[in-house]
Formats: structure tokens, C-alpha cells, sequence
């Protein structure tokens, strides 16, 4: 691969965090606001891609971890007072040990069947929280505030909130690449192949699956913490099936098993019912439905991927017009075309 | 004798790569021909390419039809049975059912229930079996269910691909007299590709010697087993 | 017999017939399954707009048995060319890409059978009488006895189909190995199109069904899906006899439970079956008729 790519994704990156630093000083609330929902659906979406991108499990329960994160979150700081530090960690371990508590016996199933343990979640989950109405709200849900802007940095609490929450999901958003560039990763596409020569190769198919779907967990947790956060408001609507579902689609859309896929993933669910709200109110579901089965058909890898494929056609594309100092493309296989912990390369 | 299958400058291959680089040979009716070659070296690709599972061109004709452009289901109802690598055994319907598959695009019901008689006297073990799931057989037995399915669509032409695979020394001699029994009493035209080339070179009237993608060697199957080039690679002599 | 015990008897009459319901789009779900290996989230939308269009029928003066019947026609027809044209190119591939594409397709008829018919609620003619009959004295409705009657017509059918016709056996061929089966000059595509026929026309009637008994409006068969799927993963996803055997369970417990557990109430019924599923899904992984899947290496 053309090595001057992931120098010219890593100034985008550069030139990104800039314009997503200053922005939200002169943009509306509004967008701030959907610019922090697409960071918190993002992470949720990372969660999800852990498990079903990156270890193949068919987890239909996201919603109710990113519910149980949001409710934790809206309860603790708003009702009980607890500072949000204290609160965000509430609500990743809450959803994280309800997971593990859940993954232990669901590693022994195989697809179909984890799909309906973990749709047992949100569908119990749901009237749960409508039926204990004095701590959660009840149906009409519970209003939350949770950002308070300090004095001394003049921001009002849309932007503020917007820092936070973009500053929050860019640790973990990094902390997971890690993870997954890593021993876990590894481990992770090995068991996805095939478990039996996972086994065999001393990776206990079990134990991993467990701790993706734990992080999985805690990461939708986190993911809902910072839903409140930006919102200040939850309702049984963040704990429904519909989420979970809309979450594996977009995953899938946004392109499975990679963090950029994620954060097109959270991006899709956003701007989708926005876009097709624009287009035609009435038609929003016709038309959601349409562009989720377009990109479906025409690039089925997720656009994640078919912008690494972009990135493939860009290379030879740029020595071209602009070609490079030391004279020609580099012959396959040589060093220099090793890719070099890009950004814009997915694992 | 009249050539029943025809190939002529036949390239087949898998997704990006390509196996056999343009292969000529003839079938003549009522004979068994052995495709032999080392691991690799385009048998099983050649019997693919004939029934139509993976991508080729160049000619490949039965009885004068072009094959090259028909699916693998329409290649079968021509009349080219082919006994898939493994047995492609039908696991979760009963042995009979198995091979009542085999029949399926036949309109003679009579001939149907004739046929399977001979088959059940062919492989008596299938016959006690007949209610068991087929994927509860054993090794052998399978191959003998995946002969007797294939035989039982009455075909022109009959494509096997390494029955003795995975099986032992004493059923794959089994598995070879019913078809030496299958040549005489049927008079059925085989093409075989096998590992196991003495029994192979027993079965067949003329062989075939396949080597990265190309025949190399061709002739009847006693005169190939006298040359010096099979007896020492192949028999250690 | 006693009042207690009478209340019992018709809750388990009803449960049997919600649980029909749910069988005929289990049934739906292991059929669409069994094929292609695909689980269709669709089958419940592609139920609904097979029910509208029965409705639409019976607006133009057709009578109720007869619109659902030209419906299920119809369907038959929808269901080949949902094989065909959407998911035939996804089979292959990883299972959740697929299932995505049914969830894609799920949403797309969502909001196309609210642009053709609207969201409100339409009353939907009744297909049995209304009244009840007494059966050792208790009084059970009709309409639920024609539901039972009618699913386990339609397992019948479907077991002389599969297991004592050549198009079942052909169908069955191609579900078990689809290559080996082209091998054996089986129309491979053709025969996925009309196990997808079937599962739609399946679906058909339990919109019908259910629309009959409520109403009709995009969203009804929502929830019944849940149910459905529920009760084919409990039966095993490839067992037909299992699917409705679950089902029936499921509709039974959830009633019983709903209305004799005091903590269950109305708002948690749906935890009844899905806790029945788990505990049985934990000690019988392939569920209660599914077979063990061997995987080698």
C-alpha cells in the first residue's frame, strides 16, 4: 500500500479533531447535540462490532446494555447526586457484570441460540423499567441532567456536554483499537474461523467470548451513560428491541469488525431517519429501509470498507499525479508497502 | 467405438487461480478411464470442470452436446452422474431416501423400483440400513450409498472423484469390485480419478496422467503400467 | 366442574390458540430456514402486507375465505421473488449479513404497507363465528377451536408434503447439502424459491389469523414475531413438528402464568416463555427436536 496514505489519513485525523474541536463553539446546539449522540451510539455500535463484528455471536440484547448505562448514569447523578466520574463507572460495571453473568452460560450456545438469551434482555428489560416507575419514571422516562459546565470555561451546557462526550468516546474508542490490534483481536479472528483449531491452539474459545461480551456490555453501558449526558433524558425507548436491532444493522452497514465502522455506524443511525425525515416525513421508514438494503446490495462489506477500498484505487492513483521523490511505486512486498498502523487501515 | 465424452482445450480453476491449462482427452462408451497425477495436479478439477461446478472453458461435449455453458443441475439431467470428493452424502435423510434422490428427475416408476432392487443386491449393507440417517453410516458404506444414488439417475457417464478416500485397504477393495461389477453388468462408462493407482490401472481400460494442470502421459491402462515413469513414481519399482 | 377448573380449561383452550398463531409463522420462520439457512426477520412484514392485501380483497366484495385464500396465492408468489431477487444473493455469505438484509427488508415493508394502507386501524372480517360452544361444560370460543383445528390441518399437509411426496423430498435434499443435491440434477434456485413460497403463504395465513381476531395495522405482527422465533429456536430452527410444538407451549404457559403468577401481571408475560427457552436452550442446546450439530475441522 502506497505509504504516504496513512500519512495523509493521519493529517486528516489531525485536520478532523481540529474542525471537531472548534466547531462546536459557533454551531447550533442542535448539531452539537447530534454530533454527541453520534459519538454515544458509536460506542455502543463498537460494543456490539466486539461481539458480533469481531467474534461472530449474534447479540440482540445491546439495547438493554445501553439502557441499564443510561438509566445508572441518569439515576445515580441526577436523583442521587453521585458525581459523574463516579457515575460513568456505574455504568459501564453495572451492564459489564450483568454480561458476564449472562455470557458464562450463553459461550456454550451456538448462534441462533444466543441470539434469543440475549433478545430475552431488552424484552424483559422494558417492562421492567416501565413497571418500577418510582426509580426509573416509569413509561414517561426520566429527565436527567447531568452536565454541569464549570465557570471558568465560559461553555454552555450543549458544548460542554459535546467535549465531554467526544473527549469520553475518543479514549475508548482508542482503548478498544488496542485491544483489538492486540492479543484479543488475534485471538478473537482465530476463534471466529473455527473454534475447534482455536482450542487446539491453546485460545479457549469460551473464556474470549465471555470477555468480548462483557466489554461489549460495558462499552453499551458507556455508550448510554454518554446518551444522558447529551440529552439529559432516557426512557424505556433506549432499553427497546427496535435499538438492538437498529444497532446490528447499522454495525453492519457501517462495516463490521472495525472501529471506523463504528463510528459510520453511529453516524447511519443518526443522520439516516434525519435524511430520510428530509426528504419525505411520511416516508422515513420506506425510505430507512431502502438505503439500508442499497448499501446492502452495493457494498456489502460495509462502508468501512469501501473506503479502505478507496483507499486502495487512491494510491497508485496519487503516485501519478503527484509521483514521489525516490522515483516509482515500490514493488509489492517490499517494506515499503507494509502498512504502517494507519488510521484509515482497520486492524 | 464412438467417443461418448469429448474434451478439447478444456482451462478450469477456482475464484482467482487457475488448476488445468487446456486438457484433451476422449471417453469412449462402455469404458473406464483413470485420471491419475499427484496431489494438486488438476484431477478433481477436471471432473468439476465437466459437471459444471467451477469456472472453464475450452469444450467439453457428451455424446456431442456442449457442456460449457450449463449448470451443474442441467449437466446432471444429461445424463453425467458425478460422485463428489467426500461423497456429498445427503446426512440427515435416510439411506433410502438417499438414494431415491438419485431417481428423482426419472418418470419410470417401474424402472425406478427395478433399479433399486439391483442397487439394494449390489450393496446388501445399504438394503439393512435402509430407515438409518445417512449420516450415521460408516466411511464406507457412505461411498457405497454415494455409488449406488448416483447410479440410480441411470447415467450415460459416471464421474468418480478418489473412492477410496479415507477408507480402508479392505472396504476400498470392496468399493472396487462393485464397480468392476458395475462395468460388466451395467456397461457403464466411467471416468475415475483415484490415488490409489494399481487399483485404479486394474479397473480401467485406459488412463490418463495429470501434472500441474496438463496430461503428461496417456495411453491403455497395461501398457501405462508397464512404463517405467508409473512404476517408479507410483509403485516404488 | 368447578369454576376454577373451567377458567383453567379455557385459558389453556386459548393459550393453544394463540399459540396456533404463533405456529404457523414458526412454521414460516423453520421453512424460510430449512431452505437457505437464513433467519427471516421479514416473515412476520411480508405476513402483514399478504393480510392487507387479503383486506383489500375483502373490500371489493370478497368474501373473507376466499380473499385469504386468492392472499395466500399471492404470497406463494412473494415469497419466490423475496428469494430470488433479495436474499438469494446473501445465502452464502455469513449469516448476519443476511439477517440484516431481512431486518432491511423488515423496515422497507414497514413503511411501504404504511404508504399503501396507512397506519390506522382496520378491522379485519372475522373467519370463524364468533359465538362459543360447549364442550363438557365449559364454554370455549369458536374461533380459538378453528385456529387449533386449522394449524394442525396445515401441520398435517406439510408432513405428507415433505415426507411422502417427491417435491418434499427434493426440498428436503436440497436443505440438507444444496450442491450435492444440483449434483443429482435437483433445480437447486428453483426449489429455494418455493421453500420460500411456502413460508410466505405460511405467513399469510397467520396474519390473517391474528388480524381477524384484533385488528390490522403495519405494526401487528411485531410482537407475534418475537413469539414465532422464540418458539422455532426452542423447537430447533430445522424442525418443523418442534417449532409448533413450542409454540403451543409457549402461548399456554404465557397465559397460565400470566394470569395465576401475581408477579408476572400482563406487562411481564412475555418473561414466561422467553425464561422457558432459556432454561431449556441452557440444558438442550439444539432445542427440543433440533439435532446436534457435529463441526469438523
Amino acid at each position: 500500500m502506497n505509504p504516504r496514505l496513512p500519512r495523509l489519513g493521519a493529517l486528516g485525523l489531525v485536520a478532523a479533531v481540529i474542525v471537531l474541536g472548534v466547531a462546536p463553539l459557533s454551531a447550533t446546539p442542535y448539531t452539537n447535540l447530534q454530533i454527541a449522540l453520534v459519538a454515544s451510539y458509536g460506542v455502543a455500535v463498537l460494543g456490539l462490532n466486539l461481539v458480533s463484528g469481531y467474534a461472530g455471536q449474534i447479540s440482540l440484547g445491546q439495547s438493554a446494555f445501553f439502557g441499564l448505562g443510561g438509566y445508572a448514569g441518569a439515576i445515580a447523578t441526577a436523583r442521587g447526586g453521585w458525581p459523574a466520574p463516579l457515575s460513568f463507572l456505574l455504568a459501564c460495571l453495572l451492564p459489564a457484570v450483568v454480561g458476564l453473568l449472562i455470557a458464562i452460560p450463553a459461550v456454550r450456545l451456538r448462534g441462533h441460540a444466543l441470539a434469543i438469551l440475549t433478545l430475552a434482555l431488552p424484552l424483559i428489560g422494558v417492562p421492567l423499567a416501565k413497571r418500577y416507575a418510582g426509580l426509573t419514571g416509569g413509561s414517561e422516562g426520566l429527565s436527567a441532567p447531568m452536565a454541569q459546565p464549570p465557570a471558568w470555561s465560559g461553555l454552555d451546557y450543549d458544548q460542554w456536554a459535546y467535549y465531554v462526550v467526544l473527549s469520553v468516546a475518543a479514549v475508548l474508542f482508542l482503548l478498544a483499537r488496542n485491544a483489538l490490534t492486540g492479543r484479543l483481536g488475534r485471538a478473537l479472528s482465530v476463534i471466529r474461523e473455527n473454534e475447534v483449531v482455536a482450542a487446539s491452539m491453546g485460545i479457549s474459545p469460551r473464556r474470549y467470548k465471555a470477555l468480548a461480551f462483557t466489554m461489549a456490555a460495558a462499552y453499551g453501558g458507556a455508550g448510554g451513560w454518554l446518551f444522558v449526558y447529551a440529552i439529559g433524558f432516557i426512557s424505556p425507548l433506549e432499553l427497546d428491541l427496535l435499538l438492538s436491532v437498529s444497532l446490528l444493522s447499522v454495525m453492519i452497514v457501517g462495516g463490521m469488525g472495525s472501529v471506523l465502522g463504528s463510528i459510520l455506524g453511529g453516524a447511519l443511525y443518526v443522520y439516516i431517519p434525519v435524511v430520510a425525515g428530509t426528504v419525505s416525513p411520511v416516508r422515513t421508514t420506506l425510505l430507512y429501509g431502502a438505503i439500508l438494503l442499497l448499501v446492502l446490495f452495493f457494498a456489502p462489506g460495509g462502508l468501512a470498507k469501501a473506503i479502505h477500498r478507496l483507499g486502495h484505487w487512491l494510491g497508485p492513483w496519487l503516485d501519478r499525479v503527484w509521483p514521489r521523490r525516490n522515483g516509482g511505486p515500490p514493488e509489492p512486498g517490499t517494506a515499503a508497502t507494509r502498512s504502517e498502523g494507519s488510521v484509515s487501515s482497520m486492524r | 467405438m464412438p467417443s461418448l465424452l469429448e474434451v478439447a482445450g478444456l482451462t478450469a480453476g477456482y475464484q482467482r487461480s487457475q488448476v488445468l491449462h487446456g486438457i484433451d482427452f476422449e471417453v469412449a462408451e462402455g469404458t473406464v478411464t483413470a485420471l491419475l497425477g499427484a496431489n494438486g495436479a488438476g484431477k478433481t478439477t477436471t471432473l468439476r470442470a465437466i459437471s459444471g461446478t467451477v469456472w472453464r472453458r475450452g469444450t467439453a461435449r457428451l455424446d456431442g452436446r456442449d457442456l460449457s455453458r450449463l449448470r451443474p443441475d442441467q449437466v446432471a439431467r444429461l445424463g453425467i452422474a458425478h460422485v463428489p470428493q467426500g461423497r456429498g452424502t445427503l446426512r440427515r435423510l435416510s439411506t433410502a431416501e438417499n438414494l431415491m434422490v438419485g431417481a428423482l428427475r426419472r418418470r419410470d416408476r417401474s424402472g425406478v423400483t427395478a433399479d433399486l432392487e439391483r442397487c439394494y443386491n449390489l450393496f446388501p449393507r445399504l438394503a439393512q440400513r435402509g430407515r438409518a440417517a445417512a449420516g450415521s453410516l460408516s466411511g464406507g458404506e457412505q461411498q457405497m450409498l454415494a455409488i449406488g444414488r448416483a447410479i440410480m439417475s441411470r447415467p450415460r457417464l459416471l464421474l468418480l472423484d478418489e473412492p477410496s478416500l479415507g477408507l480402508a485397504p479392505q472396504v476400498t477393495q470392496e468399493v472396487f469390485r462393485v464397480l468392476a461389477q458395475l462395468r460388466v453388468e451395467w456397461g457403464l462408462t466411467m471416468l475415475l480419478v483415484e490415488q490409489s493407482v494399481l487399483a485404479a490401472l486394474d479397473l480401467a481400460d485406459n488412463a490418463l496422467v495429470l501434472e500441474t494442470g496438463r496430461v503428461v502421459l496417456r495411453g491403455a491402462s497395461t501398457a501405462l503400467a508397464a512404463t517405467d515413469e508409473i512404476r517408479s513414481a507410483y509403485l516404488g519399482t | 366442574m368447578g369454576g376454577a377448573a373451567v377458567r383453567a380449561v379455557q385459558q389453556i383452550v386459548d393459550g393453544l390458540a394463540t399459540g396456533s398463531i404463533y405456529g404457523a409463522l414458526a412454521l414460516a420462520l423453520v421453512l424460510a430456514y430449512r431452505a437457505t439457512g437464513v433467519v427471516n426477520f421479514a416473515q412476520g412484514q411480508m405476513a402483514v402486507v399478504s393480510t392487507f392485501v387479503a383486506w383489500s380483497l375483502t373490500r371489493s366484495g370478497l368474501g373473507v375465505i376466499l380473499a385469504v385464500a386468492v392472499a395466500i396465492a399471492i404470497s406463494l408468489v412473494f415469497g419466490a421473488a423475496v428469494e430470488r431477487l433479495v436474499i438469494r444473493r446473501f445465502e452464502r455469505e455469513s449469516p448476519l449479513i443476511a439477517v440484516v438484509v431481512t431486518v432491511g427488508l423488515l423496515v422497507f415493508l414497514n413503511g411501504l404497507s404504511a404508504l399503501i394502507w396507512g397506519f390506522d386501524i382496520k378491522p379485519f372480517p372475522p373467519i370463524f363465528s364468533t359465538d362459543t360452544v360447549r364442550v363438557g361444560g365449559v364454554a370455549v370460543a369458536i374461533a380459538a377451536l378453528g385456529s387449533i383445528a386449522v394449524l394442525v390441518a396445515v401441520v398435517l399437509a406439510l408432513h405428507v408434503l415433505m415426507m411422502r411426496t417427491r417435491l418434499g423430498l427434493a426440498l428436503r435434499a436440497v436443505a440438507d447439502n444444496p450442491d450435492s443435491s444440483a449434483l443429482s440434477g435437483l433445480p437447486v434456485g428453483h426449489l429455494l424459491m418455493v421453500g420460500w413460497g411456502l413460508a410466505a403463504g405460511l405467513g399469510a395465513l397467520a396474519g390473517c389469523l391474528v388480524a381477524s381476531k384484533i385488528y390490522l395495522d403495519p405494526n401487528m405482527l411485531a410482537g407475534v414475531l418475537v413469539y414465532a422465533l422464540a418458539a422455532a429456536i426452542l423447537g430447533g430452527m430445522d424442525s418443523p413438528l418442534g417449532a409448533v410444538v413450542a409454540a403451543w407451549i409457549i402461548g399456554v404457559t404465557e397465559n397460565l402464568a400470566g394470569t395465576y403468577i401475581g408477579f408476572v401481571g400482563n406487562d411481564l408475560r412475555v418473561a414466561v416463555p422467553l425464561s422457558l427457552i432459556v432454561l431449556v436452550l441452557l440444558l438442550r442446546p439444539q432445542g427440543l427436536f433440533g439435532q446436534r450439530e457435529v463441526v469438523r475441522v
